[in-house]
């Protein structure tokens, strides 16, 4: 944890291989929030370049206080959440299904499970859909999630418990059809 | 204890493979970062009547004759100046459109429907409008814009994708967009738990490390923040 603080306070003095040592400790883990949260690939990879560049430029105003791997998923959550209204709003005008569901071709693994999965996750309401996220990709604890998302631990709770409710009937209901 | 869910879920969130020079990418990206987009406030001559903002041109500004013409063009210019640095979704002040012909004044108001960050193509406004056929007259209506930035002509876009002219060049045209694109409209503080429009003066308040974004008022409230009543989110769309 002080190691990730220093890389930090190195990358806020302009430090390129801090950086890129940064890059590479969460790059695959940010890629697979950003990948489940916002279904393609290509919105996946702009919205973690984004979420990189904004680290970058701001390394300066990171508080120590705040655990490295926090300020990084708070910023790339605040870029996938605002992709997901800005698809509401555009959707509401061409009335166009959302690109959540993910291509069998692209990951290892039962391909037609994890369209199961993806199907059903469409269901979960898009605040508890985070909370999910954040937490199977890294196994954060309630205490990290409700610091990334401004929330009390127990909302995170409740969130992640309805969403897995909401989760297992759906994942019931697609077997039974 | 793991459940079969949980084993599911971990399988589905494994972390993916990111693109070898991820890290150089983001690097040559901040080195390219411009200031012509925040600059552009400085290079603005706007004027105001007692109502609203009446012009913006590029151009040395001029003497505002009234007091309350000088807190409006005041007022005008730091919004605008939040806006060109991606720190407001929305303008609170007013526009005075009574000089422009009936006709004009109704494109503007359709222009000024799209909502942050969206583009719509000139047909869209002229069908908005009641004049489908129109979308010429709209063009010239819009390329005549008073009140530019405010009033966001540079949301309408040419029904091939162009992106169609602009008072202030389609290099601009395109940045303003790509700013949209990168700017949030709700978020929400983490220390009073109420979500404000980018750019309330209630959430200047908020440390930057204190916002967190929402996509909608009701995500919000689903996880314990309320509507700020200054700025009322509900109406950002």
């Amino acid at each position: 944890m002080d190691r990730e603080r220093g890389l930090m306070r190195r990358v806020a003095k302009g430090d390129q291989a801090a950086f890129t040592e940064l890059v590479e400790g969460y790059g695959s883990k940010l890629l697979a929030v950003a990948r489940r949260l916002l279904g393609t690939r290509a919105d996946a990879e702009d919205a973690v370049q984004r979420a990189l560049l904004q680290c970058y430029q701001s390394a300066a105003s990171y508080e120590p206080r705040w655990a490295v791997s926090t300020w990084l998923y708070r910023i790339l959550t605040n870029i996938c959440v605002d992709e997901l209204r800005r698809r509401t709003v555009r959707h509401a005008y061409v009335s166009a299904p959302p690109a959540e569901a993910p291509s069998p071709f692209d990951a290892p693994g039962d391909a037609g499970r994890r369209i199961d999965v993806a199907r059903a996750l469409a269901r979960v309401p898009r605040e508890a859909r985070v909370l999910l996220a954040l937490h199977y990709v890294n196994g954060l604890g309630n205490a990290e999630l409700a610091r990334i998302r401004g929330i009390s631990i127990n909302t995170v709770k409740s969130q992640l418990a309805r969403g897995k409710t909401i989760l297992r009937a759906a994942l019931a209901e697609g077997d039974h059809t | 204890m793991k459940t079969d869910l949980d084993r599911l879920l971990v399988d589905y969130f494994q972390p993916g493979v990111p693109t070898a020079d991820l890290a150089r990418r983001v690097l040559k990206e901040a080195a390219k970062a411009g200031r012509e987009v925040e600059d552009l406030v400085e290079r603005l001559a706007i004027a105001a009547t007692p109502r609203g903002i009446s012009l913006i041109r590029p151009g040395r500004q001029a003497r505002v004759e009234t007091a309350a013409g000088r807190h409006l063009v005041d007022r005008a210019r730091e919004e605008l100046h939040e806006y060109l640095l991606g720190q407001r979704a929305f303008f609170s002040v007013p526009v005075d459109l009574s000089a422009a012909p009936d006709f004009q004044a109704k494109v503007l108001r359709a222009a000024g429907a799209i909502p942050f960050g969206q583009a719509r193509p000139y047909a869209w406004v002229a069908k908005r409008i009641g004049h489908p056929r129109a979308v010429r007259a709209v063009g010239t209506a819009l390329g005549k814009n008073p009140v530019p930035l405010i009033v966001p002509c540079h949301r309408v876009l040419k029904s091939d994708g162009g992106v169609g002219g602009y008072i202030f060049g389609t290099s601009m045209k395109q940045r303003l967009l790509g700013l949209e694109r990168v700017t949030p409209v709700l978020e929400g503080c983490t220390s009073t738990h109420i979500i404000c429009r980018v750019g309330c003066p209630q959430l200047r308040r908020a440390k930057p490390a204190n916002r967190v974004v929402f996509a909608s008022v009701e995500d919000a409230r689903s996880v314990g923040y309320r509507p700020c009543r200054v700025c009322r989110p509900s109406q950002a769309a």
